[in-house]
């Protein structure tokens, strides 16, 4: 287990298990999604929220990773904690909405004859905190992949997958965001204990 | 310090789970060994470190998050159901409003011309019997609206508002605030009494096929089953019963003890064995209470609640179900102390009207 791991064990064991709960919903059990919702919201939404650039996103995009999540129930690979294949569909949606809404602004900027890019957080930027603001600074493809590796502790393998892209993208990926992000950021833990 | 190491690179490999075998066992001694790379692996942790921390405004406040559930419970549930009749228009969001409004006026257009058929119709009873009927909109605040194939009849009595569904699909809103009725659902094969203010009930050749609460909560009782408690969000059908929470059998007598708990034979879903303190276990028992007419200890039941459990995200339905059984309980003075209460925990609730014509 890399030191990530670490992080995303210890959490308090549900009472119904990921598993009974996704099998339930695939039965059409409305209750079982609440339940899910109520259990992993809060983790989704802050992966989304940071992924994102644009807060008024946010709620749809969550809603849309649990109905998304409601069709594929019978697909579920029964793992304990279904938190990983969430936030892999959630990195799934905010990737097709990326490539849907550069499309669209590839068009507008073609149109008005302006340069600046699709991908330019500047004009919908939310974050506050210097770590924010250096995170929304990074293109969304490094963001998503950072985040799904330190704060959702997935390992290289599950991103690669998720993603449905090579593990030495990831790796790529992942070193370059670090970079860019120290860059901007300065980061006290490398102080002497 | 500026000193470098040839194998800082292998720092970052090492989180990444890149290194394996020969290679990782090397790597992690020379790590424990050289201060360079020791300091790098802070440098990396730190950086997750804060990447981790909360982010500004991340986290909705509880009653946006409550209407986000609502809003995809109902979606999902939409889902499920048949799209003709319209069900599933009901909690659509407002950016289908060019939809909504057609429906609207398609169901407003048809409610005038059943109203004047009504009103025209010689001889007519408190009995509405209304295959057909897509939306009736009643002197009470209780909204019904019927799928085009449902046969169904209402029967307005003092105490009680009697709905007898035949088949088909109805969805049912009350405002038990202005409305001192009991409402209740007569099914082909059971009951169905509502305890809270929006829910969604299919029969099919005698048999219910579908229970739905999207806010508040009912009690349903077949013959020959044991009573079952659904809440806001849960989902009843023939297939799916051992999964909801259990009721005894038959209306237990009021409890000696005000604190009622459902007993552990009666609640036999997995969910349920789970170690206190259990809020769900807590709310269905406040539920419980109050479903049994023992209004005094409900009330207590749902301040304890309230108490215990201040983030819940039931909390408001405990707040709101408190005031109905301090009213139903007798005691107008303490209901209108805990309509305040209400009121100042959720200013914007989704009940606040309702809860501040108490008040008036």
């Amino acid at each position: 287990m890399s030191s990530r791991g670490k992080h995303a064990a210890g959490r308090r064991a549900p009472t119904t298990s990921d598993p009974e709960l996704i099998r339930q919903l695939a039965a059409g059990q409305v209750g079982a999604l609440g339940e899910l919702y109520d259990r992993h919201r809060t983790a989704l939404r802050s992966f989304i929220g940071r992924a994102t650039n644009d807060a008024h996103d946010v709620d749809d995009l969550v809603h849309a990773t649990f109905l998304a999540v409601a069709e594929s129930a019978q697909r579920y690979d029964g793992r304990d904690s279904c938190r990983p294949w969430l936030i892999g569909i959630a990195a799934q949606l905010l990737r097709r909405r990326r490539r849907a809404l550069g499309r669209f602004v590839s068009v507008l900027t073609a149109l008005r004859g302006s340069s600046r890019s699709a991908s330019d957080p500047r004009s919908v930027l939310q974050a506050r905190s210097e770590v924010e603001r250096a995170l929304a600074g990074l293109s969304e493809a490094k963001r998503i992949t950072l985040l799904m590796a330190e704060v959702e502790g997935l390992s290289c393998e599950e991103i690669a997958r998720a993603l449905e892209i090579p593990i030495g993208t990831v790796w790529t990926r992942l070193h370059s965001a670090r970079r860019e992000l120290r860059q901007a950021v300065d980061i006290e833990g490398a102080r002497e204990p | 310090m500026n000193a470098v190491c040839p194998r800082l690179f292998e720092v970052e490999a090492l989180r990444d789970g890149r290194l394996t075998g020969a290679e990782l066992v090397r790597s992690r001694n020379h790590l424990a060994a050289c201060a360079v790379c020791a300091r790098e692996a802070r440098a990396l942790q730190a950086l997750a470190e804060a990447l981790r921390s909360p982010m500004h405004g991340a986290e909705a406040d509880e009653l946006h998050v409550r209407r986000e559930r609502t809003r995809l419970l109902a979606a999902f549930d939409a889902s499920l159901l048949p799209a003709p009749g319209g069900l599933a228009q009901l909690h659509d969001r407002p950016r289908r409003a060019t939809g909504w409004l057609r429906s609207a006026a398609a169901v407003a257009l048809l409610s005038l011309l059943a109203a004047l058929a009504f009103v025209l119709r010689p001889g007519r009873s408190a009995s509405s019997r209304a295959p057909g009927a897509a939306l009736v909109s009643a002197p009470e605040p209780v909204t019904i609206r019927a799928d085009r194939s449902a046969r169904w009849s209402r029967q307005v009595e003092a105490q009680l508002d009697k709905i007898v569904l035949e088949s088909g699909a109805l969805s049912v809103r009350v405002d038990h605030t202005t409305s001192q009725r009991r409402l209740l659902v007569i099914l082909p094969d059971g009951e169905l009494e509502d305890i809270g203010t929006i829910f969604s009930v299919s029969a099919e050749a005698g048999h219910t096929t579908r229970v739905t609460v999207q806010d508040g909560s009912v009690v349903l009782r077949l013959h020959g089953k044991p009573a079952l408690a659904l809440g806001a969000g849960d989902s009843w059908s023939p297939a799916s019963s051992p999964a909801v929470p259990l009721l005894p059998a038959t209306p237990p007598a009021p409890p000696a003890r005000r604190n009622i708990k459902p007993t552990p034979s009666a609640l036999s879903a997995p969910r349920r064995s789970t170690p206190d303190p259990d809020p769900s276990a807590d709310f269905r028992a406040a539920l419980l209470a109050f479903n049994s007419g023992d209004n005094s200890g409900a009330a207590t039941s749902f301040a304890a609640f309230l108490g215990q459990y201040p983030g819940d995200a039931r909390g408001e339905d405990a707040a709101y179900l408190r005031i109905l059984a301090l009213q139903r309980a007798g005691t107008p003075g303490t209901a209108q102390q805990a309509a305040r209460d209400y009121l100042s925990r959720y200013p914007r609730g989704f009940r606040h009207a309702e809860v501040e014509a108490l008040l008036r």
